[in-house]
């Protein structure tokens, strides 16, 4: 296993920017998922790190090779693509065999490599088979098989179980995570289901537009996104965002809806806000940092039930809040009605301000 | 020359279909029988909606194959008195094996076959593979490539007929001109040239029919697969040879098959190019036929003739079905 490093990564077709700056290191062992909406590069920088396009500037290392002009079979990594990839004309022991044949390995060792990764993998009873007569689970364990049989630096994997139905999903997606484990696997592994990432990766890589957004842990990501897109990007529901105006008089600092209700913000949230380039403000918060009341209360401000959606062990409830939905969790005990008028509470030490023109998260 | 001829194998197999699964069903026990007359009898709504379709068939297919068995057992007068014809048994088909020329016109549809099939598809495979990748005049390379396919094969016939001539042809003015030779060769009027002059004809109006459907067929080699080999390290041959090919396989046996079949009927271009001579040199099964029928009226011979053309000719569309239904069986896995 090794490091992968890239450095001011551009891809451009034409005009347009594929992959623009992108920098990031990935270490040993790490497992990182690159995530974003459709089209904002996380493909392509896979396959500028596996070298099936050219890259237009910047530097990719794999270890301690820069591997900028290499082919793809040179760069010493493995890739599991969407769909798997597998050859249906193959066995699943000549599938799994590939890599090793089209580097003339000795049939022996071909074939002693072959079978101990079948019996890592646990698809030894299935290498006569051909790909069509294999489960969906079975299919993705023999694309591992092809891909570590290789021993490579790094495992590229694009999407592999975006085909996948959603039962199906949830299972393979602890098997790959058993897999990083066991394997102690550097894995760059592109989606555009951040729940995926979330769940499964060291560092996510959030991608839009071609540029990195922020590359940080799981948890951080979810804690402190940087900026607006990663807040919306990120979490399910997604973050209820509600733009305000800043007012402050008295040493006391508001925001203001265009319906006129007003939440004073804490003394850390009121020096964050201190920070914006102009009055516009943007509210973030998570489903559970915010509170539904039955009555008006201290600090609240007035909405209406929209939908409400129990799930079992929560209840999702969207709300209209000055022309916005926001999406609160209620316990399932809780008793709320569509169209039925409460009062909002927010969270100050949950609470997240964006930057009404930077869209950047505004910091104290 | 290929549409007419497909059209002709779409209606003539699905009976052939039918056929086998009645006789799997005969091999049954009788309670199986039974169950399958009551099934016919709940769908019999089905059976009167095809069967317009099924008199149609009786009438333009059925009958006239039926008719030209029958004449093959008799021996016919010349000129269209059929009411004078007498019973002779296998009689034409003892003649028939027993001449020269049959085994001559034979050994020139074999080769005629095999050489146009075989040259025609290796020829359309290649410049498929070539106008796949994408660069600049593709598209109008894949529209003069097809010009040969779409236009008419008797004005193609004569077009070549002239390039071909032995005085005023184009090709022996050139090779001339280069000093290549002294004369213009006789490509046509040459016992020794004549098949391979009109092959070469052939595959010009064939390879386009190739050409189009592995164009297709590149189009669903999934480009994942191309990816995941070229990681794994397969060089562009070892791609196509391990990837590609393998995915082409169903286009490719039905294609050769199509082509094999359309070629073994073929009859425009020998018959217009030449009419089966120099003597006999370049008939091939159907052109004989239609000179034994329709020139000297030796209906009972060629009738005899068809029949054998017939059975080979099923036997071909027997193996197309075979391909096309593996096809279909690969597909859900796929």
């Amino acid at each position: 296993m090794a490091h992968v490093i890239l450095k001011d990564l551009v891809k451009t077709y034409g005009p347009v920017y594929a992959v623009r700056d992108v920098s990031l290191t990935v270490n040993d062992g790490e497992f990182v998922a690159l995530v974003g909406p459709s089209g904002c590069g996380k493909t392509t920088t896979l396959n500028l790190v596996a070298g099936l396009i050219p890259i237009t500037s910047g530097d990719i290392t794999i270890g301690e090779r820069v591997v900028n002009d290499l082919d793809p079979k040179d760069r010493d990594i493995a890739m599991v693509f969407q769909n798997y990839a597998l050859y249906p004309n193959k066995t699943v022991y000549n599938n799994v065999a590939f890599p090793l044949q089209m580097r003339r390995m000795s049939s022996s060792m071909i074939d002693q490599k072959v079978r101990d990764a079948a019996r890592m993998l646990d698809i030894s009873h299935l290498l006569e088979r051909r790909p069509r007569e294999l489960s969906g689970g079975q299919q993705q364990r023999v694309a591992l098989g092809r891909a570590l049989v290789r021993d490579p630096a790094v495992f590229l994997m694009d999407e592999p179980l975006s085909n996948l139905d959603a039962k199906l999903r949830v299972q393979m997606r602890s098997e790959i995570k058993r897999f990083h484990q066991d394997f102690d696997a550097t894995i760059i592994y592109v989606t555009h289901d951040q729940l995926e990432a979330v769940t499964m990766a060291d560092k996510m890589a959030v991608m839009n537009g071609g540029y990195l957004q922020q590359y940080d842990t799981p948890a951080q990501v979810f804690a402190n996104p940087v900026n607006l897109f990663v807040a919306s990007f990120v979490g399910s529901p997604a973050m209820s965002l509600i733009p305000l105006e800043v007012t402050t008089a008295g040493g006391r600092t508001i925001l203001t809806s265009a319906e006129k209700w007003t939440i004073e913000l804490s003394d850390q949230n009121a020096r964050k806000v201190q920070g914006a380039t102009s009055r516009k403000v943007v509210l973030g918060a998570r489903h559970s940092a915010i509170r539904l009341h039955k009555s008006q209360v201290a600090g609240s401000v007035p909405a209406k039930v929209y939908t409400v959606e129990p799930t079992g062990d929560v209840t999702f409830v969207q709300v209209f809040l000055s022309g916005t939905v926001v999406n609160i969790s209620l316990p399932p005990t809780f008793d709320v009605e569509p169209d039925e008028q409460i009062w909002l509470a927010f969270d100050q030490n949950r609470m997240h301000l964006f930057d009404g023109e930077t869209e950047l998260a505004l910091q104290a | 020359m290929l549409p007419s001829y497909i059209a002709h194998q779409d209606r003539g197999l699905p009976t052939m279909t039918i056929v086998t699964g009645e006789a799997s069903q005969v091999r049954q026990p009788r309670t199986t029988r039974l169950d399958l007359l009551r099934q016919t009898w709940s769908s019999r709504a089905d059976y009167l909606y095809v069967l317009p379709a099924i008199v149609v068939m009786l009438v333009v297919i059925a009958y006239p194959i039926y008719y030209t068995v029958e004449l093959s057992l008799f021996k016919t007068p010349p000129g269209l008195q059929l009411k004078d014809k007498s019973f002779i048994g296998l009689n034409n088909y003892t003649t028939i094996l027993m001449s020269n020329v049959f085994w001559r016109v034979t050994l020139n549809t074999v080769i005629w076959t095999l050489a146009s099939t075989i040259i025609a598809f290796v020829l359309g495979f290649a410049l498929a593979l070539a106008l796949h990748r994408e660069f600049f005049g593709r598209g109008m390379l894949r529209a003069i490539f097809i010009i040969p396919w779409v236009i008419s094969a008797v004005a193609a016939s004569y077009i070549w007929k002239w390039i071909y001539h032995s005085d005023f042809g184009i090709i022996g003015v050139v090779l001339v001109q280069l000093g290549l030779v002294d004369r213009p060769p006789n490509f046509i009027d040459s016992v020794s040239t004549v098949l391979a002059s009109l092959i070469v004809v052939n595959i010009w109006r064939e390879f386009p029919f190739a050409m189009i459907m592995m164009m297709a067929g590149l189009q669903t080699v999934p480009e994942q697969l191309l990816r995941a080999a070229q990681v794994d390290g397969a060089s562009a041959w070892q791609r196509f040879w391990h990837v590609t090919f393998p995915h082409l396989r169903g286009v490719s046996t039905v294609t050769v098959l199509l082509l094999a079949v359309a070629n073994f009927n073929s009859f425009i271009i020998p018959w217009i190019m030449t009419g089966g001579g120099p003597s006999n040199a370049s008939h091939i099964w159907i052109t004989h036929i239609y000179e034994l029928a329709f020139g000297r009226q030796r209906w009972g011979v060629a009738s005899a003739y068809s029949v054998l053309l017939f059975v080979i000719l099923m036997t071909l569309g027997y193996f197309y079905v075979r391909a096309l239904s593996q096809g279909d069986q690969r597909e859900p896995g796929a």
